[in-house]
C-alpha cells in the first residue's frame, strides 16, 4: 500500500517536486507527453520554475491544513506578491508585473500545483486589480493597484446575487445619485474573500434595466453601510473565506466609479474573459497534479500479485487522463494568445476554454481519485481536495451552461 | 554551482594564488570586526574557524536557502548585458594548459561472485585471495 495517512502534505508536496524538476528529458517519473513547459519561451520556461518552486516549498505542504482549518493564508500570499505574483497583467508604473494573458495562464497553472483554492482566490484578486488598472483614471489607479499589487490590501469581485447568478444583468443593487454620492442598496451573494478582503469591486444599478443601466464602483471595508454576511461552510475552496455582502445606505464618493455610467456589466465581462482563462488555468494545474499522485499510486499499489500499473485498464484510464490533460492546456493557452492579440474571437475561445478545462479536468481529478481505491477518500491523501476544490470552477465566473449559451450564440447570430 | 567539474579545487587555488585564508563547504558565516567566522562541514562534524579579512569562502547547500527569482528580475536577466573579455584586453598571459591526457580506458569488466555457505567459508575464501 502507498505510504500511510498523515503524509498529505508528504503526497501533494511529492507530486509538486516532482513537477519541479528539469525539463522533459530524463526527468525522474515525468513523461513528455504531459510536460507543462512544452512550446513555452525561455522567459516563459523560467516563470513557470519560479511558480512550480513557490508552490511545491510554500503552499503544497500547507493545502491539507488551510482546507481542514479554512486558513485564509495571507502571509503566503503576500509572499507570492513579492514575487510579482499581485498583479501580473497589471501595467508595472502602478506596481504591477505587466505580463502577457499567457504567461499568467502558466503561473497561474504551476501555482494551483501547490494549492488550487488559494491560486484561484489570487486569479480573482488579480483579475480586479486588471479591472481598476484598465477602467480607473489615473488618480484611481494610483489609489488602489499599488496596494492591490504588493497584496497589502486585497480585493473581491462583486457581480453575482440571491437572485441574479447567470441572469447576472439582471442584478438589484441599486446605487442612487445625489450630488458626488452614490447610496447603494442591496446585496451580493457568494463572494470569494468576502469579509476579509479590503477592496470590493461592485457592479451596481445606476440606471435603468438591463446591462446598459449598470456601474462599476470600487468600495473599502469600513465604509459605513458595508456589512458582510456568515462565512459559508463550503465543499472546496476552504482556503478563501466566502460571504455575502451588504449594503445599507451605504455612501461611496462618485470618483470611485471605474468608467463611465452605463459601463459597468462591459467592464465586468471584461474582466471575466480573463478571469475564466485564469480558472480554467487553475483547474490545470490541479489535474496535473492529480495525475502524477495517479501515476504514482499504479507503480506503488499491488493487488493481485502485480503493481496495479501493469493492469491494462488503468493504463488506458492514464492515458486517456494525460490526453485529456494537453487538450485542455491547449484550449487554455489558445484562448490565452487570442485574448492578449485582441483578437474579435477572444471572448468566444475564452469561454471555449473555460468550458471544456475545467470539464476535463474534474474528470481528471475524479478519474485520479478512483484510481486511489479507498484511500482515495481519505482526507490524509491530496487527491480528494484537489477534486473538491476544481468542482467549482464548473459552477463560478460564469456556469458552463453560460459557456455554452455564449458559444451558441457566436455560431448562431454568424 | 561550480564549473570546476566538481573538483573541489577552484576555490582553494584561488586562495593560494592570493594568499588568502579560506573556509570552505561553509554552512554558517558570521561577519565580525576586521574577520569571519566560518563553520565548515567536515567528515567529523562540524569545524568553526576565524579568519582575518580579506578570505575566501566556498558555501556548501545548508548555508542558506536561496532566494525566488522575482519576475520583474526575470525579465531584467534577459536584458542584462553580457560582456565578452579577451585575455589580450585584459594585460594577463593566458593560462597554460597543466593538463595533459595519458590515456583513457575502461576498468577491467566485473568478474562473477561465488555463494558461500556460512562466515567460516567466507574468512576462508578472502583469506586464500589476499584480501585479509
Amino acid at each position: 500500500a502507498p505510504s500511510g495517512p498523515g503524509n498529505r502534505g508528504a503526497m501533494a508536496w511529492r507530486a509538486a517536486r516532482l513537477l519541479r524538476r528539469g525539463s522533459a528529458a530524463g526527468r525522474r517519473g515525468i513523461a513528455a507527453c504531459i510536460d507543462p513547459s512544452v512550446g513555452l519561451t525561455e522567459e516563459q520556461k523560467e516563470f513557470q520554475k519560479v511558480a512550480l518552486d513557490f508552490a511545491a516549498k510554500e503552499m503544497a505542504p500547507h493545502m491539507a491544513e488551510w482546507d481542514e482549518k479554512e486558513i485564509f493564508p495571507v502571509e503566503t500570499m503576500r509572499k507570492a506578491a513579492q514575487l510579482g505574483f499581485g498583479g501580473i497583467y497589471v501595467k508595472p508604473d502602478v506596481g504591477g508585473s505587466g505580463l502577457s494573458r499567457l504567461d499568467t495562464s502558466v503561473i497561474f497553472e504551476a501555482l494551483s500545483t501547490g494549492c488550487t483554492s488559494t491560486t484561484a482566490y489570487m486569479s480573482i484578486h488579480n483579475m480586479c486589480v486588471w479591472m481598476i488598472d484598465t477602467f480607473g483614471n489615473e488618480e484611481q489607479r494610483r489609489r488602489f493597484c499599488p496596494s492591490l499589487c504588493s497584496m497589502e490590501k486585497f480585493a473581491s469581485y462583486c457581480l453575482t446575487e440571491p437572485g441574479s447568478g447567470s441572469d447576472a444583468a439582471s442584478l438589484l443593487t441599486s446605487a442612487q445619485r445625489t450630488g458626488d454620492t452614490y447610496v447603494l442598496n442591496g446585496s451580493k451573494a457568494f463572494i470569494s474573500g468576502g469579509g476579509d478582503t479590503d477592496v470590493y469591486v461592485v457592479m451596481c444599478r445606476t440606471g435603468g434595466p438591463g446591462p446598459k443601466g449598470i456601474s462599476c464602483l470600487v468600495l473599502e471595508k469600513g465604509t459605513p453601510g458595508l456589512s458582510f454576511g456568515k462565512k459559508e461552510r463550503k465543499v472546496g475552496w476552504n482556503s478563501q473565506p466566502t460571504r455575502a455582502v451588504i449594503f445599507e445606505d451605504c455612501a461611496v464618493p462618485v470618483g470611485n466609479r471605474l468608467g463611465a455610467e452605463g459601463q459597468g456589466f462591459s467592464i465586468a465581462m471584461k474582466g471575466l474573459n480573463g478571469g475564466r482563462i485564469n480558472i480554467a488555468s487553475c483547474s490545470l494545474g490541479a489535474a496535473h497534479a492529480c495525475v502524477l499522485l495517479a501515476q504514482e499510486h499504479l507503480t506503488v499499489r499491488k493487488q493481485f500479485g502485480e503493481p496495479l500499473a501493469n493492469n491494462q485498464y488503468l493504463q488506458f484510464g492514464l492515458a486517456e487522463m494525460a490526453t485529456r490533460l494537453v487538450a485542455a492546456r491547449l484550449m487554455v493557452r489558445n484562448a490565452a494568445r487570442a485574448l492578449q492579440e485582441g483578437r474579435e474571437d477572444a471572448a468566444v475561445l475564452c469561454s471555449m476554454a473555460k468550458l471544456f478545462a475545467t470539464d476535463e479536468c474534474f474528470v481528471i481529478c475524479n478519474q485520479a481519485l478512483q484510481m486511489h481505491g479507498g484511500y482515495g477518500y481519505l482526507k490524509d491523501y491530496a487527491v480528494q481536495q484537489f477534486v473538491r476544490d476544481v468542482r467549482v470552477h464548473q459552477i463560478l465566473e460564469g456556469t458552463n451552461e453560460v459557456m455554452r449559451m455564449i458559444v451558441a450564440r457566436n455560431l448562431l447570430q454568424g | 554551482q561550480a564549473i570546476d567539474d566538481d573538483c573541489n579545487q577552484t576555490g582553494q587555488l584561488l586562495a593560494a594564488m592570493l594568499d588568502w585564508p579560506q573556509a570552505t563547504f561553509a554552512s554558517r558565516v558570521d561577519l565580525e570586526a576586521g574577520a569571519v567566522q566560518v563553520q565548515r562541514e567536515v567528515d567529523g562534524g562540524l569545524e568553526t574557524l576565524r579568519l582575518r579579512l580579506p578570505a575566501l569562502i566556498t558555501a556548501d547547500l545548508r548555508l542558506n536557502e536561496p532566494r525566488y527569482a522575482t519576475l520583474p528580475n526575470i525579465m531584467k536577466a534577459k536584458k542584462k548585458p553580457l560582456e565578452v573579455l579577451d585575455w589580450a584586453a585584459l594585460g594577463v598571459p593566458p593560462p597554460l594548459p597543466r593538463l595533459r591526457v595519458l590515456v583513457v580506458e575502461e576498468p577491467p569488466a566485473r568478474g562473477g561472485g561465488e555463494r558461500v555457505d556460512d562466515v567460516a567459508a567466507l574468512v576462508d575464501k578472502l583469506r586464500q585471495c589476499g584480501r585479509i
